[in-house]
């Protein structure tokens, strides 16, 4: 019983200094972006994000438990935005199907072009 | 008051649990059954706004109240900063490889996109909205309004893109024998921003690493890139 309880204590405990470690990154990236607007906050994020475990400012192994459970679980956090589709039925009836072609079809043209192209380059450096 | 606030929150509970158990439900029967069309995310999509409908909800409704899935969104993002680092070393070797590369996917992007709306829409702000629809929401959102492109259709694009890269994407790269971990996630992350790398973040931290990667380099490209672009091609085809 006690070793669970310490283990409890363990485990919030890398869970608060890992929510920590994120907010202070996130902190940061808002301020980057008032600074220079050119990249949203949360990609400001992430990248000092990186970068302060990269130069061990926060250390990765307390941080890695909860980090694969919340990137695990994040696609959900899409879901209140694409149920704004709902706002756009007028749109969808008049262009709908032409806008979903165009974007079909070039965001396969994409996913092609990105692949076989970084593949390429890839094997060339192998 | 305190009725108003228990309403609220009873609202709010119902709005962001009901998200979540959906959402899982859609996962477990994926799992299950293996069908890349029960994308987990489209299909609890699909769910709530005929929920919505049939219930009359409006969607200032829902959103008010899964708020807090929404106000998540920014630190799930600067969360995958974590497979990023861990691959950052084989990233740094490569970065004239990337760099180069995802220049190409971006002006593509870009090019093909307007180009084909205005052959077939003639419309100069739904070209644009298009145009910028395989970046990230925010920075779409701010190009668009800037370069005079209708704002609700790029939100809607890139939700678009983002679930269609997310669906399509590993099937349609492992069907072209691209079977690296590093080429899908580059490829996904490209062309389906932060919806397609959320999704193949669940397959491998390589998938997660070079995704996130690419959701960043594109965004940079773009945001830098597309104004010229775009006035460019605009000032083009007023001159034929």
């Amino acid at each position: 019983m006690a070793m669970r309880v310490t283990m409890f204590k363990n485990h919030m405990a890398q869970v608060l200094y890992s929510v920590f470690a994120i907010m202070t990154c996130l902190g940061l990236g808002k301020l980057c972006a008032l600074l220079a607007p050119i990249l949203p906050a949360s990609l400001y994020g992430l990248i000092i994000f990186t970068l302060t475990l990269h130069f061990r400012l926060f250390n990765a192994d307390q941080i890695k438990a909860s980090v694969v459970w919340s990137i695990k679980h994040m696609a959900v956090c899409f879901v209140p935005a694409g149920v704004g589709i709902i706002n756009h039925f007028e749109l969808l009836k008049q262009f709908g199907l032409t806008i979903i072609a165009i974007t079909f079809a070039t965001t396969f043209l994409l996913l092609t072009l990105v692949a076989l192209c970084y593949q390429q380059c890839s094997q060339e450096k192998n | 008051m305190t009725g108003f606030i228990s309403h609220h929150l009873f609202s709010s509970i119902l709005a962001v649990g009901g998200t979540i158990i959906l959402f899982q439900l859609f996962a477990r029967l994926q799992q299950r059954l293996r069908l890349i069309w029960l994308q987990p995310m489209l299909m609890t999509i699909l769910a709530l706004i005929a929920i919505m409908l049939w219930q009359g909800i409006s969607f200032e409704q829902y959103f008010s109240n899964a708020w807090l899935l929404n106000a998540l969104l920014e630190p799930a993002v600067v969360a995958l900063g974590f497979p990023l680092y861990q691959h950052l070393g084989t990233i740094i070797k490569q970065w004239k490889a990337i760099l180069l590369v995802l220049c190409i996917g971006a002006f593509t992007a870009i090019i093909s996109s307007f180009l084909l709306t205005i052959a077939i829409i003639a419309d100069h702000s739904i070209a644009v909205a298009l145009a910028l629809k395989s970046v990230t929401t925010p920075i779409a959102l701010a190009i668009a309004g800037q370069l005079d492109g209708n704002t609700a259709i790029t939100a809607f694009a890139i939700i678009l893109a983002g679930i269609f890269g997310a669906i399509i994407g590993p099937p349609w790269l492992k069907f072209l024998n691209v079977n690296s971990a590093k080429v899908q996630g580059l490829a996904i992350g490209a062309a389906s921003h932060a919806i397609g790398t959320a999704t193949v973040s669940n397959i491998s931290y390589q998938h997660a690493a070079y995704s996130s990667l690419a959701l960043i380099v594109s965004a940079v490209i773009t945001a830098l890139t597309s104004p010229f672009i775009i006035n460019f091609l605009s000032s083009l085809l007023l001159a034929v």
